[in-house]
C-alpha cells in the first residue's frame, strides 16, 4: 500500500472514532478528546490531499526556485491546517473552562447529568 | 479609497480595544455609542465589486488570497445587520452586565457574519463560521446561570463536530478543483464525481448547524431561550444571516448542475421540517422567551425553503424574508426583555401589563401581526412572495404548509399577547409592577424596528430592488412537471 492511501485510511479512522466518541461516550472530557480526534483526522486528510508524492513545501538553501516550484507539495493545504489548529485550540480552551465550571457545580463529568436538557 | 474591508476589520479592532477597557463603564458607554453610529455608515461608503486582500489579484488566471465580493444584495443584508447590531448595542448600554465583554463579543460576531456574507473565499468563510459559534456561546455565557453554561457547552460540542465536517467538505472540494476561490471553483466543478457530492453533503451539514435547521434546532432554540432578551435578538440575527450567506455560496457553486436537483429536495425538506417542528414546539411552551426561540427556528425554515427553491423569485423572497424576520423578531425579543424587567418570562405568572405600558404593547402587537403575515406589515409581503415562488415551481403543497404554519404562529402569538398584557391580575401584583421601571433605550430600539416593519410593509420595493440583480445571476428557472 502506498503512503498516501495509508494516510487517507488513518484519517478516515480518526474521523469515525471521533464521531463515535462524541455521540456515544457518556463523559464530557472524553467527548472533548474525541473532538480532537475528529479535528486531527480532518487535518490529516487536508495535508494528504496536498502531498501527492512530493517533497516538503519548505524552500531549503540549496534548492533553486524552479526545482522547488516543480517538486514541492501543494502548500495551500498546510496553511489551512495551521489556521485550523489555532481555531481548534481556542475552542478547546473555552470548552474545558466551561466543563470545569460545570464540574464544580455538579461534582461529576457525566454528560447525561450535566448536559441534560430540561 | 475602498472602505469594504473596514466592514470586517473595524469591528474587530474595536472589539480588541473594548476588551482592554475592563471596568471603565463610562468610557465603554461613549465608545459604544460612536461605534454603533460608524457601523451604520460603513456599508454605504464601500464600493461594489471584488476586493482582494493584500493586493493579491489574479495570477496566471487563478485568484490567490482572500477575496470579498460586494454587490447591492449583500449591501441590503449588511445594512440590516449593522442596523440591528447598533440598536442592540444601544439597548445593552443601560444594562449592568459586564458591559465591555458584551460589546466585544457583539462586535466580533458582527464582523464574522459580515465576513461570511461577503466572502468569496471558502476557507475564509470556514474560519469566520467557527468564530460565530464561539461568539454565540460566549454571549450566552454572559448571563451567568447554570442553564446558560449547559446550553453553551452543548452548542460548542455540536458546533465543533459540524464545523470539522464542513472543513472536510471544503477539503473534498479543494481536492477535486484545486482552488478555494468560489468564483473560480464554479468553473471547475462541472465534472460529475463523488468527491463533489461529498463536499456538497458536508457543506449542508455546516449549513444546518449554522442556521439551526433540524437536527440542530433544539440546541439553537435552547441558546436563544437562555440568554437575555436583547442578546437573543442579536443571536437570531447571526443565525439567519449565516443561513443566507452559506446558502448563497451553495447556490453559487452548484445551482444549475444536473445532480443538484436532488439536493434541492433535501434542502426544501430541511426547511419544511424546521417550519413545522418550530411552530409545533412553540405552541407547547409556557415560557415567553422559549416560545419566541422556537418561532425563530420556524421562520428560519421559511428562509431556507425560499432560498432552496433556487429560482430567482425564490432567492429574492428568501433573502427578503430573512431581512424582515430579523427586524420583527428582534422587536419581539426586545419586547420580551422589557417585560422581563417587570416580572420574568413565565407566561402563567404575568398579566395585566396593558395599562402600565400601552405604547410598548401596541408596538409588540405590530411585530406579532408582522410575524403572522397580516397585510400592512412586512411579514405579509415576504410570505406572499415565498408562496408565489413555491407556486411558480409547481409545488403548491409547500405554499399550503406555509399558510398553515402562519396560522399556528398567529395562534401562539395571540395566546402570549393575551397572557402577558390582557389577563386580569390581583391588586398586589399590579402594585409590584408599577414600582419597577422600563429600560428607555430598549423602548427606543423597539420603536425604530416597529417603524421599519410598517415602512417595509407598505413599500417593499425599497428592499427588493436591491436583490433582483444578484438573484437573477444565481437563480435557475425550472418547473416540476
Amino acid at each position: 500500500m502506498d503512503f498516501q492511501m495509508a494516510s487517507f485510511i488513518t484519517s478516515g479512522l480518526l474521523v469515525i472514532i471521533g464521531l463515535y466518541g462524541v455521540f456515544f461516550v457518556d463523559n464530557v472530557l472524553k467527548k472533548i478528546i474525541a473532538l480532537e480526534f475528529l479535528g486531527n483526522g480532518v487535518n490529516l486528510a487536508l495535508i494528504t490531499i496536498g502531498y501527492n508524492g512530493r517533497i516538503v513545501p519548505i524552500k531549503l538553501p540549496g534548492v533553486s526556485f524552479e526545482v522547488f516550484a516543480k517538486e514541492s507539495a501543494y502548500p495551500l493545504t498546510h496553511a489551512l491546517v495551521l489556521t485550523n489548529i489555532v481555531i481548534e485550540a481556542s475552542m478547546l480552551a473555552v470548552m474545558l473552562g466551561v466543563s470545569i465550571i460545570l464540574y464544580k457545580k455538579y461534582k461529576t463529568l457525566k454528560s447525561s447529568v450535566i448536559l441534560k436538557e430540561d | 479609497m475602498n472602505y469594504l474591508p473596514m466592514i470586517v476589520v473595524f469591528p474587530l479592532i474595536m472589539a480588541i480595544i473594548m476588551n482592554l477597557l475592563h471596568g471603565k463603564e463610562k468610557a465603554v458607554k461613549y465608545i459604544t455609542f460612536i461605534t454603533a453610529a460608524i457601523l451604520i455608515i460603513l456599508p454605504f461608503i464601500s464600493q461594489y465589486g471584488y476586493y482582494y486582500f493584500g493586493g493579491h489579484g489574479v495570477v496566471d488566471g487563478w485568484v490567490s488570497g482572500i477575496a470579498y465580493l460586494y454587490n447591492p444584495a449583500k449591501q441590503a443584508v449588511i445594512v440590516t445587520l449593522s442596523l440591528i447590531a447598533s440598536l442592540v448595542l444601544i439597548s445593552g448600554m443601560g444594562e449592568k452586565l459586564t458591559n465591555n465583554m458584551f460589546v466585544t463579543l457583539t462586535l466580533m460576531g458582527f464582523a464574522s457574519v459580515a465576513a461570511i456574507v461577503l466572502a468569496d473565499d471558502i476557507f475564509n468563510l470556514y474560519v469566520f463560521f467557527e468564530i460565530v459559534s464561539i461568539v454565540q456561546a460566549g454571549l450566552v455565557f454572559l448571563s451567568g446561570t447554570e442553564e446558560a453554561y449547559k446550553a453553551g457547552l452543548r452548542y460548542m460540542i455540536l458546533g465543533n463536530v459540524a464545523a470539522s465536517l464542513m472543513l472536510l467538505g471544503i477539503a473534498f472540494l479543494l481536492a477535486s478543483t484545486g482552488t478555494l476561490n468560489i468564483t473560480d471553483m464554479k468553473n471547475y466543478i462541472l465534472v460529475d464525481n463523488p468527491m463533489i457530492y461529498g463536499g456538497l453533503l458536508l457543506l449542508i451539514v455546516g449549513l444546518t448547524y449554522g442556521a439551526g435547521l433540524p437536527p440542530f434546532h433544539n440546541v439553537k432554540a435552547d441558546l436563544y431561550a437562555r440568554s437575555k432578551g436583547f442578546i437573543s435578538a442579536m443571536l437570531q440575527t447571526y443565525s439567519k444571516f449565516v443561513l443566507v450567506g452559506l446558502m448563497i455560496v451553495i447556490l453559487k457553486l452548484f445551482n444549475g448542475l444536473d445532480y443538484f436537483v436532488s439536493a434541492h429536495g433535501v434542502l426544501i425538506a430541511l426547511g419544511v421540517l424546521a417550519m413545522v417542528f418550530g411552530v409545533v414546539m412553540a405552541l407547547l411552551q409556557s415560557d415567553y422567551k422559549r416560545l419566541l426561540a422556537y418561532h425563530a427556528i420556524s421562520q428560519g425554515g421559511y428562509v431556507a425553503t425560499g432560498l432552496a427553491l433556487g429560482t430567482p423569485l425564490g432567492i429574492v423572497a428568501g433573502i427578503f424574508h430573512a431581512i424582515n424576520h430579523v427586524i420583527y423578531k428582534s422587536a419581539l425579543f426586545l419586547g420580551a426583555y422589557i417585560v422581563s424587567h417587570k416580572g420574568g418570562s413565565n407566561l402563567h405568572k404575568l398579566g395585566g401589563l396593558l395599562p402600565l405600558m400601552p405604547s410598548v404593547a401596541f408596538m409588540v402587537l405590530c411585530a406579532k401581526l408582522a410575524i403572522s403575515g397580516v397585510p400592512p406589515f412586512n411579514g405579509f409581503q415576504s410570505k406572499w412572495m415565498l408562496a408565489q415562488a413555491a407556486m411558480q415551481v409547481n409545488m403548491p403543497e409547500i405554499a399550503m404548509i406555509m399558510i398553515i404554519v402562519s396560522i399556528g404562529t398567529f395562534v401562539s402569538m395571540m395566546k402570549a399577547f393575551y397572557l402577558i398584557y390582557l389577563k386580569p391580575v390581583d391588586e398586589e401584583t399590579l402594585k409590584e409592577y408599577q414600582n419597577k421601571g422600563v429600560p428607555k433605550l430598549a423602548v427606543f430600539s423597539l420603536f425604530v424596528l416597529t417603524a421599519l416593519c410598517v415602512i417595509i410593509g407598505i413599500y417593499p420595493d425599497i428592499v427588493t430592488n436591491y436583490l433582483w440583480d444578484y438573484a437573477n445571476e444565481l437563480g435557475v428557472n425550472y418547473c416540476l412537471k
